[in-house]
């Protein structure tokens, strides 16, 4: 579904992504963990080109993410990726149900009536549709946080991408914010998240990427990167985390 | 005190000529016609703001650099000699003769297009970059995510610029004196020519009133200022967003 092949990318000089090469295939749940500053949130904003590569393809779907589209292309290509940030982008002067329904309506030309039917299944589904008329800065984090996943969710995207959905997140609001998750991962919903949310990864991942200085230096299934992890690297990320 | 007696005694005789200047028996004039001809300049001037800001914002050369030099040549230029070009080179364009008032209408247009679109373009910078991004990523073109997302909120949170410059608009149009607009500086110096005897009074008047009007809308802007600002704070301490919960709905989003 989503194909990183021979992918370097640098911001000036600086070379963020060192030759990326991995596959996430459909149904899967890939978790990238690393360092701080070890390319993760770069890596996973290079499938919908938020952010552009110098060399390499990134292919989601069979189409090459970075060359020979249209910027119309571009924008229908990534209508059907979702994107959930760490600091959620919910937009401050539209009401909880208008940043659903705000890009099935003008992007997709669902009709109102249509759009806010889906929009308030979804806020059903992440426990929000008291919150409906409420704006972002009447919200908790957790909550804000739920109502991105169901905006990007209302594109009915067949893959969701998570920025450390939980990293700005005060402690007591992470599991709101991981069961939603993991209810998509029960769906068979394709998902690459960053996170160091390490028992999460343990129990929904199918794969885990462990990425160091712009390199995916490791690429496991949980149970054998957890509990005995090949690089040096990773060792000393997971004893850093006191995760084993 | 003999003064502030003459002042009122001139208000009494002539009040309708410093509100609406000759009219309906020449050109409407007064307060009237600088207050239209300041809400039709900077209404006009809006739009075209918007657009030279986003052309400034472009990453376009074709856009980006007519824009620039235009906002550069405009700021950089005195109002009255904008005003004299205007005044000499509309008509050789047009081959007719146009009224004051359009003359002033076209420089205030070009002159506040130029000084809006640096505030609306501060505006748009000033919002984080989340926004564009998540607006990117649901799909929205550019054009889209700027008309959806980033613009009524950057509008709001420029309103109370967007009034100060009202104000400076309102002073600025009493250099249409000099190409004979009818408006209230116009008026008054009109009225001068008749009385001979009062300038003190007579201009002591003017004062007094462009101080009103001006004061009470600046008044209103640092109101608006100071509100937006206590919200945005408000904002910070939940974590995130520009706009509060009870902000008015510039465009219908949705
Ligand atoms: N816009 C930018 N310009 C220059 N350098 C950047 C830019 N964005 C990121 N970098 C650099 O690229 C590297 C990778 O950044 P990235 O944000 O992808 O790391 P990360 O793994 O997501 O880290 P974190 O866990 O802190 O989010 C870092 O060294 C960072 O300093
Ligand atoms: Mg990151």
């Amino acid at each position: 579904m989503i194909r990183f092949s021979h992918v370097n990318k640098f911001y000036g000089s600086y070379q963020a992504l060192v030759d990326v090469n991995a596959t996430v295939n459909k149904g899967e749940v890939v978790v990238v963990c690393g360092p701080s500053g070890s390319g993760k949130s770069t890596l996973i904003r290079t499938v919908n080109r938020l952010e552009p590569i110098q060399s390499g393809e990134v292919l989601f779907d069979g189409q090459n993410v970075h060359a020979g589209l249209k910027s119309a292309e571009l924008n229908r290509l990534r209508a059907r990726i979702g994107f959930v940030f760490q600091n959620f982008n919910l937009f401050p002067h539209l009401s909880v149900l208008e940043n659903i329904m705000l890009s099935p309506v003008r992007v997709n030309a669902v009709k109102r009536g249509d759009a806010s039917q889906t929009a308030m299944r979804l806020l059903d589904r992440v426990g929000l549709a008291h919150k409906a008329k409420a704006y972002p800065a009447q919200l908790s984090g957790g909550q804000q946080q739920r109502v991105a996943i169901a905006r990007a969710l209302a594109m009915e995207p067949p893959v969701m991408l998570f920025d450390e959905p939980t990293s700005s997140l005060d402690p007591e609001m992470v599991g709101e914010v991981l069961a939603v998750i993991r209810s998509l991962a029960a769906d068979g919903m394709t998902m690459m998240c960053v996170t160091h949310e390490m028992n999460f990864a343990r129990d929904v991942a199918d794969c885990v990427w462990f990425m160091d200085a712009g390199k995916i230096l490791e690429i496991g299934a949980p149970a054998d990167f957890f509990s005995n992890p090949q690089h040096p690297r990773a060792q000393r990320f997971l004893s850093d985390l006191h995760v084993r | 005190m003999s003064m502030l007696s003459n002042m009122i005694t001139i208000i009494e005789d002539n009040w309708l000529l410093l509100l609406i200047g000759q009219y309906p028996n020449g050109p409407l004039g007064g307060i009237a016609s600088t207050l239209i001809l300041s809400v039709l300049g900077i209404v006009l001037a809006f739009p075209l703001s918007v657009l030279i800001a986003l052309a400034r914002l472009s990453q376009w050369k074709v856009l980006n650099w007519p824009a620039t030099a235009l906002v550069y040549i405009v700021r950089g230029v005195p109002l009255l000699m904008l005003i004299l070009w205007v005044y000499f080179l509309v008509p050789l364009l047009i081959g007719d003769s146009v009224p004051g008032f359009v003359t002033m209408l076209c420089t205030l247009v070009i002159y506040e297009g130029a000084f809006l679109s640096e505030i609306v373009r501060g505006g748009i910078i000033a919002l984080p970059s989340g926004q564009m991004d998540a607006a990117r990523a649901l799909g929205h073109s550019h054009v889209g995510a700027m008309r959806y997302v980033i613009l009524p909120q950057a509008l709001y949170n420029m309103m109370p610029s967007i009034l100060s410059q009202f104000v400076s608009t309102i002073k600025e149009t009493t250099l249409g004196y000099v190409i004979n607009v009818p408006e209230l500086t116009f008026a008054a110096s009109q009225l001068n020519n008749r009385l001979l005897t009062k300038p003190f009074e007579i201009f002591a008047i003017l004062a007094i009133v462009y101080f009103i009007v001006c004061w009470s809308l600046s008044e209103l802007a640092n109101q608006l200022e100071q509100r937006i600002a206590r919200q945005r704070l408000g904002d910070d301490q939940s974590g995130t967003g520009m706009l509060p919960p009870d902000a008015p709905k510039l465009q219908g989003a949705t």
